[in-house]
């Protein structure tokens, strides 16, 4: 069902680097209001891993996560997701880009009220022209345990069902990045734990690739490790979190700058 | 309530724009017509002109007035609609419903006075220049001067607020409440008006060839008619939604977001319907009358000639109001989609998919507007050349029906991918956070 993306299958070939960010800046606003979101950040992140990415309000991360994603584009340095550099260009031409490459969770799902479950779930499919094979649609809803609301439309589900058809959305398209904006921003803790661990399933067994932006330590410490962000530049990587520890880190994130990773 | 009413006009003017532009169109079309009563009242007219001045203002005038009330109506129930967030804002800060329903009335009535005083220029103006043209086609005396009184001002002012606060008023109790016996009152309103359309289309037959009033049963029945269709857009909608084969990511999309919306845009169909119906109508019935009569080689008498002008300034009027709504609707209607289409371009549409979609849902309202309006505009049109002339089908070709049917399409569509294009400006992650 799922595409293992591991070494056992070598399908159109996943670079063994599924994200890679070489000094990427990004300032908004122009002069005096200019305020710098992105400060010359370089990562690189394996296939098959969990990271989050942490830090205070304004530190930078959901620029991050929209220039890896290339909903937006920054002002310099390189992107590549999947080993394919992203290249400027119209909307167009990224939205082509990420078709192919890369799914996304919300904060607000951003899921299309006009649609059913189902629907919402193959939109990203039928958007990029591939063949909708509607057995595995429901396959992938059945996993995130939803096999039975498939007709029912966003706003008779509650936050957490939304998200997990959200994720089902993600991951229909087999992307190699699952980017996740706060992904349990909006959710009552139960409900949070299941969407967490759908995106630890999704990497551990189906062998993608997810970054979540998050403010909530617990969040984190589902991820393999954890990126902290502060003033757009990076600031210190835990491993293995746990929440204390991430919570720890965050606290003091101001006194022990360290320059990249 | 009544001053947080006045604090959120001045606040965001912008977002009133559409009701108060409804409003001073309606207000100026009622005044004009109006002003021909004031101006027929004068001491001094001769009984003849006093005569072409009212029948014009009452046949007008009640057209005038439907239309301002389905125009400040319906642009009203978008605002409302699309203000349910801050509504609910209000409601759980402590206000209670009826505090609600006095400030939205509030504003309503307050844009409306605004949109009819600025009316009384243009509407001294626009009477002058109708006179004028009466004059000139001598109907009406040269002696006869303009003049705008009470009646026009006190009909204007009055229409418009009564037409601004009644909408307001089963706007925000629609906003607040379930609309369910809302249902039941438009499917009664929608079928009583199709019957009565029916059988005044029918009735045409009762006359002969060369009654005066001839016109007058068909032209009604076919405006009766369509705004039976137009009270019944959101179900005829759907049911050709239902046997509609769009293919492609664009198409499919559109054709599911239609049947969802189906409600919300019973406005848009219901002027495109409107405005098809009575300006085909009356185009083509009075081309044929006008043909009769120069066939049969008399001269016009000026009851026919009072006819005439009449038609051609209502479907002038309706032409340029219904025109503007539509543009005035849509394009709040597809402002008001920012988030959604925000949405689909991050599950993976292009720009160029999003206004292929929108383009879609554009052409099949275009058409559903088209045929509808058609359809009951034939209704009338066929019993009256039937009469006239003993022909089934009018002889002035299909020139006015394209004409017709392309000021309706380029207003739709232009009106709709416009804004969309407009819309896509705005990053997508922006535009879904704006409204979040």
């Amino acid at each position: 069902m799922f595409r293992t993306g591991s070494r056992r299958t070598p399908d159109t070939g996943p670079a063994p680097e599924a994200l890679r960010l070489v000094k990427v800046s990004k300032t908004y606003g122009t002069d005096d209001s200019a305020v710098t979101a992105l400060d010359d950040v370089t990562l690189s992140l394996g296939r098959g891993t969990f990271t989050a990415v942490m830090g205070p309000s304004g530190s930078g991360k959901s620029t991050l996560l929209q220039c890896a994603a290339g909903l937006d584009r920054p002002d310099s340095g390189i992107v590549r997701v999947d080993g394919t550099e992203l290249t400027g260009g119209s909307e167009a031409e990224l939205t082509r880009f990420r078709r192919g490459r890369v799914g996304f969770v919300f904060q607000q799902y951003n899921l299309l009220e006009t649609l059913t479950v189902a629907q919402n779930t193959v939109l990203p499919l039928k958007l990029a022209g591939r063949r909708v094979d509607r057995r595995r649609a429901r396959e992938v809803l059945t996993q995130v345990g939803l096999g039975d609301r498939l007709g029912h439309r966003p706003d008779q589900l509650s936050g957490g069902q939304r998200q997990r058809v959200a994720i089902a959305r993600a991951l229909v398209t087999e992307p190699r990045v699952i980017f996740a904006d706060e992904p349990t921003g909006a959710l009552d803790t139960r409900s949070a734990r299941d969407v967490l661990r759908l995106l630890q399933e999704a990497v551990r067994v189906h062998g993608r690739t997810v970054v979540m932006v998050t403010h909530d330590p617990v969040a984190a410490s589902y991820a393999d490790s954890v990126l902290f962000l502060a003033d757009g530049r990076l600031a210190g990587r835990l491993d293995a979190p746990t929440p204390d520890a991430v919570a720890e880190r965050l606290a003091h994130l101001g006194d022990d700058m360290m320059a990249g990773v | 309530m009544f001053m947080l009413a006045m604090r959120s006009i001045r606040q965001r003017p912008g977002r009133f724009l559409a009701t108060l532009l409804a409003a001073f169109l309606g207000a100026a079309i009622i005044m004009t017509f109006n002003s021909l009563y004031d101006t027929a009242g004068q001491s001094g007219v001769d009984s003849a002109s006093a005569d072409t001045l009212t029948t014009s203002a009452s046949v007008v005038g009640g057209y005038g007035t439907l239309l301002v009330f389905f125009a400040v109506a319906s642009t009203l129930t978008v605002n409302v609609r699309q203000r349910a967030a801050e509504l609910e804002l209000l409601r759980c800060s402590g206000a209670t419903p009826a505090q609600i329903k006095r400030m939205v009335v509030g504003e309503a009535v307050a844009v409306a006075l605004v949109g009819a005083v600025l009316a009384i220029g243009p509407a001294m103006l626009g009477g002058q220049a109708l006179l004028d043209v009466f004059q000139d086609s001598g109907q009406v005396a040269e002696s006869v001067d303009h003049s705008f009184g009470p009646v026009a001002l006190m009909s204007g002012v009055d229409i418009t607020l009564v037409a601004a606060a009644g909408a307001a008023f089963l706007a925000v109790r629609r906003a607040t409440r379930g609309h369910q016996q809302r249902g039941r009152a438009r499917k009664f309103l929608a079928y009583g008006a199709l019957v009565i359309g029916a059988v005044a289309v029918t009735s045409t037959f009762a006359f002969s060839a060369t009654d005066e009033a001839l016109m007058a049963t068909p032209a009604y029945g076919a405006i009766l008619l369509s705004v039976g269709f137009a009270l019944l857009a959101p179900r005829l909608l759907k049911g050709v939604l239902d046997r509609l084969p769009l293919t492609g990511a664009s198409g499919w999309l559109a054709v599911r977001n239609l049947r969802r919306r189906a409600d919300h845009l019973s406005g848009i169909l219901m002027s495109l319907i409107l405005f098809t119906a009575v300006s085909l109508a009356t185009l083509y019935m009075q081309g044929v009358e006008s043909d009769a009569v120069k066939a049969s080689g008399a001269v016009k008498s000026v009851d026919a000639k009072n006819l005439e002008t009449l038609n051609f300034t209502v479907v002038g009027i309706i032409v340029v109001f219904v025109c503007v709504m539509l543009v005035n609707s849509l394009y709040a209607a597809t402002t008001y989609r920012r988030r959604e289409l925000g949405q689909q371009r991050l599950a993976g549409a292009t720009p160029g998919q999003v206004l292929a979609t929108v383009g879609a849902e554009g052409l099949v309202l275009t058409v559903v507007g088209l045929f509808f309006g058609t359809v009951a505009a034939l209704a009338g049109i066929i019993p009256f050349t039937v009469v006239r002339t003993n022909s089934v089908l009018p002889h002035q070709g299909l020139g006015i029906w394209l004409a017709v049917v392309s000021i309706a399409a380029a207003a739709t569509l232009g009106t709709s991918l416009a804004t969309a294009r407009r819309v896509l400006r705005t990053p997508a992650t922006d535009a879904v956070a704006l409204a979040a």
